[in-house]
Protein backbone atom coordinates (compact mmCIF):
# COMPACT_ATOMS: atom_id res chain seq x y z
CA UNK A 1 0.00 0.00 0.00
CA UNK A 2 3.03 2.37 0.81
CA UNK A 3 4.62 2.05 -2.81
CA UNK A 4 1.50 2.96 -4.47
CA UNK A 5 1.07 5.70 -2.10
CA UNK A 6 4.95 6.55 -3.33
CA UNK A 7 3.99 6.22 -6.72
CA UNK A 8 0.90 8.48 -6.25
CA UNK A 9 2.72 11.14 -4.38
CA UNK A 10 5.76 10.87 -7.06
CA UNK A 11 3.43 11.25 -10.11
CA UNK A 12 1.13 14.08 -8.22
CA UNK A 13 4.18 16.28 -7.69
CA UNK A 14 5.43 15.69 -10.92
CA UNK A 15 2.80 16.90 -12.66
CA UNK A 16 2.11 19.43 -10.68
CA UNK A 17 5.67 21.04 -11.01
CA UNK A 18 5.31 20.15 -14.67
CA UNK A 19 2.35 22.12 -15.29
CA UNK A 20 3.45 25.14 -13.21
CA UNK A 21 6.74 24.72 -15.93
CA UNK A 22 4.81 24.73 -18.94
CA UNK A 23 2.01 26.94 -17.98
CA UNK A 24 3.96 29.55 -16.63
CA UNK A 25 4.31 32.42 -18.52
CA UNK A 26 7.72 33.40 -16.86
CA UNK A 27 11.09 31.67 -17.96
CA UNK A 28 11.63 31.97 -14.39
CA UNK A 29 9.13 30.47 -12.98
CA UNK A 30 9.18 27.93 -15.75
CA UNK A 31 13.05 27.36 -14.43
CA UNK A 32 12.03 27.02 -10.90
CA UNK A 33 9.58 24.22 -11.33
CA UNK A 34 11.62 22.34 -13.76
CA UNK A 35 14.12 22.16 -10.90
CA UNK A 36 12.08 20.96 -8.53
CA UNK A 37 10.62 18.19 -11.46
CA UNK A 38 13.93 17.07 -11.48
CA UNK A 39 14.47 16.64 -7.91
CA UNK A 40 11.22 15.16 -7.50
CA UNK A 41 12.43 12.61 -10.14
CA UNK A 42 15.44 11.89 -8.34
CA UNK A 43 13.84 10.90 -5.39
CA UNK A 44 11.37 8.44 -7.17
CA UNK A 45 14.49 6.59 -8.32
CA UNK A 46 16.05 6.54 -5.00
CA UNK A 47 13.23 5.77 -3.04
CA UNK A 48 12.60 2.58 -5.74
CA UNK A 49 15.64 1.31 -4.88
CA UNK A 50 18.55 2.83 -7.56
CA UNK A 51 20.75 5.58 -5.79
CA UNK A 52 22.93 5.93 -9.14
CA UNK A 53 19.96 7.07 -11.35
CA UNK A 54 18.43 9.22 -8.70
CA UNK A 55 22.05 11.11 -8.54
CA UNK A 56 22.58 11.13 -11.97
CA UNK A 57 19.79 13.10 -12.58
CA UNK A 58 19.79 15.02 -10.03
CA UNK A 59 23.12 16.22 -11.02
CA UNK A 60 22.68 16.39 -14.39
CA UNK A 61 19.26 17.85 -14.75
CA UNK A 62 18.63 19.76 -11.34
CA UNK A 63 22.68 21.16 -11.73
CA UNK A 64 24.03 21.42 -14.83
CA UNK A 65 21.14 21.87 -17.61
CA UNK A 66 19.01 24.06 -14.38
CA UNK A 67 22.48 26.45 -14.25
CA UNK A 68 22.91 26.30 -18.37
CA UNK A 69 19.41 27.01 -19.10
CA UNK A 70 19.79 30.22 -15.84
CA UNK A 71 23.18 31.08 -18.00
CA UNK A 72 21.36 31.07 -21.29
CA UNK A 73 18.44 32.99 -19.99
CA UNK A 74 20.52 35.75 -18.41
CA UNK A 75 22.43 35.74 -22.16
CA UNK A 76 19.47 36.40 -24.01
CA UNK A 77 17.49 38.48 -21.21
CA UNK A 78 14.38 36.44 -22.79
CA UNK A 79 12.78 36.95 -18.42
CA UNK A 80 13.52 39.13 -15.88
CA UNK A 81 14.58 37.19 -13.16
CA UNK A 82 12.98 39.13 -10.25
CA UNK A 83 11.09 37.34 -7.49
CA UNK A 84 7.75 36.63 -8.54
CA UNK A 85 8.82 32.89 -8.27
CA UNK A 86 8.25 33.38 -5.02
CA UNK A 87 4.68 31.68 -4.71
CA UNK A 88 5.91 28.98 -6.67
CA UNK A 89 8.81 28.23 -4.74
CA UNK A 90 6.45 28.24 -1.19
CA UNK A 91 4.00 26.18 -3.02
CA UNK A 92 6.43 23.15 -4.25
CA UNK A 93 8.85 23.23 -0.96
CA UNK A 94 5.88 21.72 1.29
CA UNK A 95 5.13 19.03 -1.66
CA UNK A 96 8.53 18.12 -2.02
CA UNK A 97 8.94 18.07 1.81
CA UNK A 98 6.35 15.63 2.26
CA UNK A 99 8.19 13.31 -0.43
CA UNK A 100 11.18 13.15 0.76
CA UNK A 101 9.29 12.86 4.33
CA UNK A 102 7.17 9.28 3.23
CA UNK A 103 10.42 8.43 1.21
CA UNK A 104 12.65 8.70 4.22
CA UNK A 105 9.66 6.81 6.18
CA UNK A 106 9.44 3.75 3.79
CA UNK A 107 13.28 2.98 3.23
CA UNK A 108 13.85 3.52 7.18
CA UNK A 109 11.28 1.56 8.33
CA UNK A 110 11.56 -1.41 6.01
CA UNK A 111 8.15 -2.27 6.12
CA UNK A 112 8.34 -0.62 2.09
CA UNK A 113 6.27 -3.53 0.01
CA UNK A 114 6.55 -3.29 -3.08
CA UNK A 115 9.56 -0.38 -2.70
CA UNK A 116 13.23 -1.75 -2.50
CA UNK A 117 14.86 -2.10 0.68
CA UNK A 118 18.35 -1.71 -1.18
CA UNK A 119 19.98 -0.07 -3.77
CA UNK A 120 20.92 -1.73 -6.71
CA UNK A 121 23.28 1.06 -8.00
CA UNK A 122 26.17 -1.16 -7.68
CA UNK A 123 24.51 -3.84 -9.93
CA UNK A 124 23.39 -1.64 -12.14
CA UNK A 125 27.45 -0.42 -12.72
CA UNK A 126 28.69 -3.82 -13.14
CA UNK A 127 25.54 -5.16 -15.40
CA UNK A 128 26.74 -2.10 -17.49
CA UNK A 129 30.48 -2.54 -17.43
CA UNK A 130 30.41 -6.21 -18.03
CA UNK A 131 27.65 -6.57 -20.40
CA UNK A 132 27.07 -3.77 -22.20
CA UNK A 133 30.40 -2.00 -23.07
CA UNK A 134 29.15 -0.41 -26.22
CA UNK A 135 26.67 1.50 -24.64
CA UNK A 136 29.42 3.10 -22.11
CA UNK A 137 31.35 3.63 -25.22
CA UNK A 138 28.35 5.54 -27.44
CA UNK A 139 27.68 7.50 -24.34
CA UNK A 140 30.98 8.59 -24.48
CA UNK A 141 30.94 9.59 -28.20
CA UNK A 142 28.06 11.08 -27.93
CA UNK A 143 29.13 13.15 -24.81
CA UNK A 144 32.12 14.23 -26.77
CA UNK A 145 30.37 15.15 -29.81
CA UNK A 146 28.03 17.24 -27.58
CA UNK A 147 31.29 19.21 -26.18
CA UNK A 148 32.91 19.39 -29.71
CA UNK A 149 29.55 20.93 -30.69
CA UNK A 150 28.84 23.42 -28.15
CA UNK A 151 32.57 24.54 -27.57
CA UNK A 152 32.32 25.20 -31.70
CA UNK A 153 29.22 26.91 -31.32
CA UNK A 154 29.61 29.08 -28.56
CA UNK A 155 33.21 30.00 -30.01
CA UNK A 156 31.76 31.41 -33.28
CA UNK A 157 32.28 34.58 -33.99
CA UNK A 158 29.12 37.04 -35.24
CA UNK B 1 -0.32 -8.66 -14.39
CA UNK B 2 1.32 -5.14 -13.56
CA UNK B 3 1.49 -4.14 -9.88
CA UNK B 4 -0.38 -0.97 -9.34
CA UNK B 5 2.49 1.48 -8.32
CA UNK B 6 3.97 0.04 -12.12
CA UNK B 7 1.46 1.04 -13.39
CA UNK B 8 0.86 4.70 -12.12
CA UNK B 9 4.80 5.11 -12.95
CA UNK B 10 3.85 4.07 -16.39
CA UNK B 11 0.72 6.45 -16.64
CA UNK B 12 2.60 9.22 -15.60
CA UNK B 13 5.75 8.81 -17.47
CA UNK B 14 3.81 8.56 -20.63
CA UNK B 15 1.68 11.60 -19.91
CA UNK B 16 4.19 13.58 -19.12
CA UNK B 17 5.91 12.52 -22.18
CA UNK B 18 2.83 13.19 -24.47
CA UNK B 19 2.74 16.55 -22.56
CA UNK B 20 6.22 18.06 -23.66
CA UNK B 21 5.72 16.59 -27.28
CA UNK B 22 2.79 18.40 -27.56
CA UNK B 23 4.14 21.49 -25.78
CA UNK B 24 7.03 21.68 -28.03
CA UNK B 25 5.03 21.71 -31.02
CA UNK B 26 2.81 24.38 -29.54
CA UNK B 27 5.70 26.78 -27.93
CA UNK B 28 6.38 30.06 -28.76
CA UNK B 29 9.86 30.26 -27.27
CA UNK B 30 12.94 27.98 -28.28
CA UNK B 31 13.70 28.55 -24.79
CA UNK B 32 10.30 26.63 -23.70
CA UNK B 33 10.66 23.99 -26.11
CA UNK B 34 14.17 23.38 -24.43
CA UNK B 35 12.11 23.03 -21.45
CA UNK B 36 9.32 21.34 -22.84
CA UNK B 37 11.85 18.49 -24.55
CA UNK B 38 13.64 18.14 -20.68
CA UNK B 39 9.91 17.16 -19.58
CA UNK B 40 9.34 15.02 -22.47
CA UNK B 41 13.46 13.27 -21.75
CA UNK B 42 11.65 13.10 -17.60
CA UNK B 43 8.48 11.06 -18.81
CA UNK B 44 10.07 8.78 -21.00
CA UNK B 45 12.98 7.89 -18.12
CA UNK B 46 9.98 7.39 -15.67
CA UNK B 47 8.41 5.38 -18.33
CA UNK B 48 11.58 3.06 -19.27
CA UNK B 49 12.62 2.87 -15.23
CA UNK B 50 9.01 1.42 -14.61
CA UNK B 51 8.51 -0.64 -16.93
CA UNK B 52 11.43 -2.98 -15.69
CA UNK B 53 8.90 -3.68 -12.31
CA UNK B 54 8.45 -7.00 -11.64
CA UNK B 55 10.73 -9.17 -13.44
CA UNK B 56 13.48 -9.37 -11.18
CA UNK B 57 16.66 -7.20 -11.15
CA UNK B 58 15.55 -4.33 -13.13
CA UNK B 59 18.98 -3.86 -14.39
CA UNK B 60 18.49 -3.22 -18.26
CA UNK B 61 15.65 -1.00 -18.14
CA UNK B 62 18.30 0.53 -15.33
CA UNK B 63 21.24 0.81 -17.70
CA UNK B 64 18.68 2.16 -20.47
CA UNK B 65 17.53 4.71 -18.18
CA UNK B 66 20.97 5.63 -17.63
CA UNK B 67 21.84 6.17 -21.15
CA UNK B 68 18.78 8.32 -21.88
CA UNK B 69 19.65 10.51 -19.13
CA UNK B 70 23.24 11.30 -20.59
CA UNK B 71 21.63 11.57 -23.72
CA UNK B 72 19.57 13.86 -23.15
CA UNK B 73 21.27 16.22 -21.23
CA UNK B 74 23.62 16.34 -23.44
CA UNK B 75 21.29 16.86 -26.76
CA UNK B 76 20.04 19.74 -24.50
CA UNK B 77 23.46 21.25 -23.88
CA UNK B 78 23.49 21.53 -27.63
CA UNK B 79 20.53 22.64 -28.07
CA UNK B 80 20.88 25.40 -25.44
CA UNK B 81 23.99 26.03 -27.60
CA UNK B 82 22.53 26.77 -30.78
CA UNK B 83 19.85 28.78 -29.11
CA UNK B 84 22.46 31.20 -28.16
CA UNK B 85 24.02 31.68 -31.60
CA UNK B 86 20.41 32.16 -33.00
CA UNK B 87 20.11 34.64 -30.64
CA UNK B 88 23.22 36.48 -31.17
CA UNK B 89 22.19 36.11 -34.97
CA UNK B 90 18.46 37.40 -35.40
CA UNK B 91 18.00 38.92 -31.51
CA UNK B 92 14.63 36.74 -31.18
CA UNK B 93 13.87 33.60 -30.04
CA UNK B 94 10.51 33.37 -31.28
CA UNK B 95 10.37 30.87 -34.21
CA UNK B 96 8.40 32.66 -36.16
CA UNK B 97 9.66 35.44 -36.17
CA UNK B 98 13.43 33.81 -37.05
CA UNK B 99 11.39 32.11 -40.08
CA UNK B 100 10.44 35.80 -41.20
CA UNK B 101 13.48 37.23 -40.66
CA UNK B 102 15.60 34.18 -42.81
CA UNK B 103 13.30 34.96 -45.83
Amino acid sequence: MESELVALLISGALFVTVAVSLLSTKVSNSLIALFYASIVLGIGFTVYGDGLLGLLTMITFAGAISVLLLSVVLITGESKLDLGARRVALGAIPLAAAIGGISLLTVFSGQSGGLATSDSSLAVLNFLWTLRPWDLLILIVVFAGSMVAIVSLLGREE
Amino acid sequence: MMALDQTILMATGTALLFLGIASITISKNLLKSIMSFQVAVFGANLALFASGFGYGPRLLSDAFVVLSVLVGASVEAVGLAIIVVVYRKYGTLNPDEIRRLRR
